[in-house]
């Protein structure tokens, strides 16, 4: 016990000194969770959306295959994506191995399979008639679509926190591809394990920390939306 | 309404795309991408990929090191760090430039299989047997640290193994057998599959013996319940740099590689080496084997 409250003091020390590597790390992090989780969100939300209105041939499978990604291995999305990017490998004249943007590809190879999925389920569960009505009305297939996200709203907020949550709390795969470089692909999970591996118990409860506060933050401030009340 | 509802695919992509609140950061994330994409794609030519063991960067010296080289080479270095049997592994598939390791076996190895094409001994420490400070199997007092093993195999006292493929893992091993024991399998033998640090952590935590490098050992002796009880003087830890072979591995940065060497081999490499700890442990972590 006396290590995780030496853990908290440390972490409270970090934040308030203004230690740069911490903010740098912590930047990375952001910047790394923060993309990524974009990209995931509108290829999510685009799949999401043909299989929820479309329903494609074959849709059982699809959907099926992108609940099952929930729960696919990081480790193994950055085994693969390090063996793509790799000098010798089909991208490697990209130069992007340990480089923040490969750390990018990975994490929202995680987190698009969540977000796609949680998206479905929230597209579903709308009243199929609701859309038979929008459609009646005369809203083109865009205002359709609009209103249609906007009614699940809440729910899809729900994935796309899942979303960064998958992606911020990764590390194997961001060790993986990025090679946890000092002040380039270092991020507040890979720095823990690195302390972790160093024996510095509490510097890795600090980084732990301050990624919870982190994570808090984010998913708060998207909370706030979620739960604000709508225009009327 | 049924045509109307059955859109093409793309048609619903697109709506699902400019999902209102997310419209503008389409054009940012875009820029984004661009963005990191030329910039990581520029720098190529310049950049060095550095394996190099755990041991060399949990002490500190590594970072030293690398912006030694870097501030008067304008190389930019990439030290990716992990076990020397992983390093190693890179190297095969052409993944670095060059490597710094503590496995002479497997670096030889890698030269003999031309994908090494040189290897350099560059410095050193010594291999520790550490255990609980009272040290009930009486190791201290043993001739070597292959008889220390016995010891503590028959009194099946506890022992932690690193059990990772790291340079210090094949060491120990070599000493089991040096000692005629296959530890594997006992109750009182067990694989941390970790770090150094993580591993010492739990021989401490369990009272148990274990086997560490010195340099590593004087930097995180002060955290752990354990003591230096036999150092085996006679065969130390040598850590050598390969420069990967540009011939057979063809992504290899052969005048980058070339620029380590000459740095690692050279005067101003080799005396933050002899300096490295000095102020801080009273004594030179590692020793350095090149000074002139």
């Amino acid at each position: 016990m006396d290590l995780i409250w030496d853990g908290v003091k440390e972490a409270v020390r970090l934040i308030v000194t203004g230690n740069g590597y911490v903010y740098g790390v912590l930047f990375t992090s952001l910047y790394v969770s923060g993309v990524a989780t974009l990209i995931a969100l509108f290829v999510g939300f685009g799949i999401a959306a043909i299989l929820a209105f479309r329903a494609p041939p074959g849709r059982v499978i699809v959907v099926g295959a992108f609940n099952a990604g929930m729960a696919l291995p990081p480790v193994a999305v950055g085994l693969l994506v390090a063996i793509l990017l790799w000098r010798s490998g089909p991208l490697g004249q990209l130069h992007l191995l340990y480089t923040p943007t490969a750390i990018i590809i990975a994490q929202a190879v995680i987190a698009t399979p969540v977000i796609t999925a949680l998206s479905v389920a929230a597209l579903q569960s709308i009243n199929p008639r609701l859309r038979l009505q929008i459609a009646a009305l005369g809203a083109s297939r865009l205002q359709a679509a609009v209103l249609l996200f906007r009614e699940a709203r809440f729910s899809l907020l729900a994935a796309v926190m899942a979303g960064f949550g998958a992606a911020v709390s990764e590390v194997g795969a961001t060790i993986m591809v990025g090679g946890n470089i000092k002040g380039e692909t270092r991020t507040l999970t890979s720095a823990t394990v690195l302390e972790v591996q160093k024996g510095n118990f509490e510097t890795g409860i600090a980084f732990s920390i301050i990624l919870l506060t982190v994570i808090f933050a984010v998913v708060m401030g998207v909370t706030y939306v979620q739960q604000r009340r709508p225009p009327a | 309404l049924r045509a109307r509802l059955r859109t093409s695919a793309a048609d619903w992509l697109w709506s699902g795309l400019i999902f209102t609140p997310f419209r503008a950061t389409i054009a940012i994330l875009i820029s984004i991408s661009l963005a990191i994409l030329s910039i990581s794609c520029g720098g190529g030519g310049q950049e060095l990929l550095l394996g190099a063991t755990t041991s060399i960067d949990d002490s500190g010296l590594l970072d030293e090191l690398v912006e030694a080289f870097e501030d008067g080479s304008g190389y930019h270095v990439k030290p990716i760090v992990q076990g020397s049997g992983q390093i190693l592994e890179l190297a095969r598939n052409g993944e670095l430039d060059v490597t710094m390791t503590h496995s002479p076996s497997d670096e030889e190895a890698l030269v003999d299989d031309s994908y090494g094409a040189e290897r350099t001994p560059f410095m050193q420490n010594y291999f520790e047997l550490v255990g609980p400070e009272d040290d009930p199997v009486g190791v201290g007092n043993a001739a070597s640290i292959a008889d220390a093993l016995r010891a503590i195999a028959e009194s099946g006292s506890l022992f932690v193994s690193r059990g990772d493929q790291s340079g210090t893992h094949k060491r120990e091993r070599a000493y089991w057998a040096e000692a005629g024991i296959e530890p594997g399998g006992n109750a009182w033998y067990s694989e941390s599959a970790t770090g150094q640090g993580q591993t010492l952590s739990l021989a401490s935590d369990r009272s148990a013996y274990t086997l560490v490098d010195s340099s590593t050992f004087a930097t995180m002796q002060d955290r752990l319940n354990l003591s230096l009880l036999l150092r085996d003087e006679q065969k130390p830890n040598v850590y050598s740099v390969v420069r990967l072979n540009s011939a057979r591995l063809t992504h290899v940065n052969d005048e980058a590689a070339h620029a380590w060497i000459e740095f690692i081999t050279g005067d101003r490499a080799q005396q933050i080496i002899a300096q490295f700890g000095v102020e801080e442990y009273g004594e030179a972590l590692f020793k350095a084997l090149l000074l002139n």
